[in-house]
């Protein structure tokens, strides 16, 4: 029998630390519950963004964010890297550390963008065994998401959720389930995101990402650069029912907004937990049918920090 | 087609996806095709198509995102470079590099290394330039390169080693270093301190762009040899215009030469002599320390 979110803390209502914040927080210390910080950022820093990361780690708890394990590559993994990370948290001690269930690049090539996976027996047994490596590197609690995705594989030969829910069970570690990514995916793929959570192994469900997209009709680019609309806001309260609520966080990675409109975007979520079940209205989300026009926007992860010079 | 194992599917992908041409041409490239011996009409048999998107359409949001995304980030690391090139020839500029040297990097902060290694490599000669009959000035392509080196060192500086944790050498320190000794002491340089000789003065020029307001056109200088310190305190980068006698001092300071052997040198390739360099001598010191331009010294 597995515990509720394998038995880790539920941290509350987190928000993404990205740099323009940096000067906000160390001046007001907001009254956030949690962070999560992009692994890759920090993980060489010997500079500002460390020295900030080392201030905020005294105050707040953590939770480290990769996007570039590749753990769905066909490279083998990157020991220089995964000593990073594991120093990195030996420092700032994350609850845990994630990263995606998706590959980066082929051939020592690093694309940056987050590929999807086919899903596959092969692919499956493949990922289990990097993520026992993983977990056997880190020594600490591991947790695989969801990304969005634009294509599928004609070679798959099961949906997404029985992918995710075997590599969990099969590598035993958590999911870091992200709602916007359900809603993405769905879109561009035709399948039922209800459904899509439903099927999913609850118990390993240790966090949520909430975040806004880009809908263009034909489909949806996961932009990370807008408010959590109102679809998206009514899976979380699913999801929220069948964990019994987990760590949740926002992402805002492009046109980003003052700190305080970040944070209030993501204490929305509060209208969905608890006794108050009923659909909440959030206000200033856009609707779903509220499409882009025009040049199309680049998908996240783009965790670029700009120099601070005089 | 829908068989291949994962290394092949991956490889074939990324083929496809990264090619500068797009996913059409890509698809039938020689590397795609090695792998998958498909047409650009056959991409269905490798990836599903949606309800509303061709299996083409939906792998393009990918090769689109590819190359978007790493020109938005070169943009980043090189904003006055790309303000002085215009967005389109400095994208184009960025376009050619990743196709020369594709990230290999986990981390983004690695991806903008060989960027001025990549526009002196490509960089046109002034023959060139003329028999194209293009309204280059013979040295903008230095000018340019020049910009992006001090680009880059900024940034490799801002979350490099520094100083900031340790104690550094002030000037008090050095007052005690009995005249006997002075010229034999070794100074130990701060981790963060870079020194860049440019053919032009790209530094001046920095600051102009950054302080000129966005309809203020700000004329790319002319050549000139100049020389600046990049170091870094409370975790912001400083500049620090030099002149050429102090920028042969402290090279050879940071060489590991003795502060005697270090003014030979300096009045040498400076053009100052030894007189009027030591002359210098104490008002130099005294502004590198505040600066924090040493971290230790040796008597040797």
């Amino acid at each position: 029998m597995t515990t509720p979110r394998l038995g880790h803390a539920d941290l509350g209502l987190g928000v993404g630390l990205r740099s323009p914040h940096y000067d906000y927080i160390l001046e007001h210390w907001p009254a956030v519950d949690w962070f999560e910080v992009i692994s890759e950022n920090y993980m060489d820093s010997q500079g500002r963004p460390r020295y900030i990361l080392d201030q905020i780690a005294e105050r707040y708890p953590l939770v480290m964010h990769g996007v570039s394990l590749s753990i769905g590559s066909s490279d083998p993994l990157d020991r220089e890297y995964l000593n990073g990370l594991k120093a990195l948290a030996k420092d700032i001690k994350p609850a845990w550390i994630s990263d995606h269930i998706c590959w980066t690049g082929i051939a020592a090539r690093n694309t940056h963008d987050l590929l999807p996976v086919p899903f596959t027996e092969q692919t499956l047994r493949h990922v289990v065994e990097r993520v026992r490596i993983v977990q056997d590197v880190l020594e600490r609690p591991f947790v695989l998401e969801n990304p969005s995705s634009y294509v599928q594989f004609q070679g798959s030969t099961m949906n997404e959720w029985e992918f995710v829910t075997r590599l969990a069970e099969d590598a035993d570690c958590g999911l870091l389930l992200d709602v916007n990514n359900v809603y993405v995916s769905s879109f561009n793929h035709d399948m039922d995101p209800e459904t899509f959570i439903r099927s999913l192994p609850h118990e390993r469900i240790v966090q949520f990402h909430l975040a806004g997209h880009s809908n263009y009709r034909t489909h949806i680019i996961d932009t990370h650069d807008n408010h959590v609309i109102d679809p998206v806001w009514d899976l979380y309260r699913i999801a929220h029912e069948l964990t019994g609520g987990v760590s949740t966080m926002l992402e805002w990675d492009a046109n980003i907004p003052a700190f305080p409109v970040v944070h209030n975007e993501v204490l929305k979520a509060k209208q969905f937990v608890g006794d108050h079940l009923l659909r909440a209205e959030t206000g200033d989300a856009p609707g779903d049918l509220d499409v882009q026009q025009g040049a199309q926007s680049v998908p996240h992860p783009l965790h670029f920090v700009s120099a601070d010079v005089e | 087609m829908s068989d291949l194992g994962l290394s092949d599917l991956q490889r074939w992908f990324q083929a496809v996806v990264t090619h500068p041409d797009g996913i059409s041409v890509g698809a039938e490239s020689e590397e795609a095709i090695a792998i998958a011996p498909l047409s650009r009409n056959e991409l269905e048999s490798m990836v599903t198509r949606s309800e509303k998107l061709s299996a083409q359409e939906r792998l393009s949001i990918y090769a689109q995102a590819y190359f978007a995304r790493l020109i938005e980030c070169l943009g980043e690391s090189f904003p006055v470079l790309k303000q002085t090139l215009g967005e389109e020839l400095f994208n184009g500029f960025a376009f050619g590099y990743l196709q020369q040297y594709p990230s290999r990097s986990y981390t983004l902060a690695r991806l903008a290394d060989k960027f001025a290694q990549f526009l002196h490599e490509t960089r046109p000669s002034n023959d060139e330039a003329t028999a194209d009959g293009e309204d280059l000035h013979p040295s903008w392509p230095d000018f340019l390169i020049d910009l992006a080196n001090l680009e880059w060192n900024i940034a490799d500086v801002f979350d490099g080693p520094g100083i900031e944790k340790i104690t550094t050498l002030n000037a008090e320190q050095l007052l005690d270093v009995t005249p006997e000794q002075w010229g034999a002491i070794r100074l130990q340089t701060a981790p963060c301190l870079r020194l860049m000789k440019t053919q032009f003065p790209v530094n001046g020029y920095f600051t102009a762009i950054r302080l000129a307001d966005n309809d203020t056109k700000v004329d790319p200088p002319s050549p000139e040899d100049s020389y600046v310190a990049l170091s870094r305190r409370e975790y912001i980068v400083r500049r620090h215009e030099l002149s050429r006698p102090q920028y042969e001092l402290l090279v050879a300071l940071q060489d590991g030469r003795t502060i005697a052997e270090a003014i030979e040198h300096a009045a040498l390739a400076g053009g100052m002599s030894d007189d009027d360099l030591i002359k210098n001598l104490p008002s130099w010191f005294g502004a590198w320390t505040r600066h924090q331009f040493f971290v230790s010294f040796e008597v040797t």
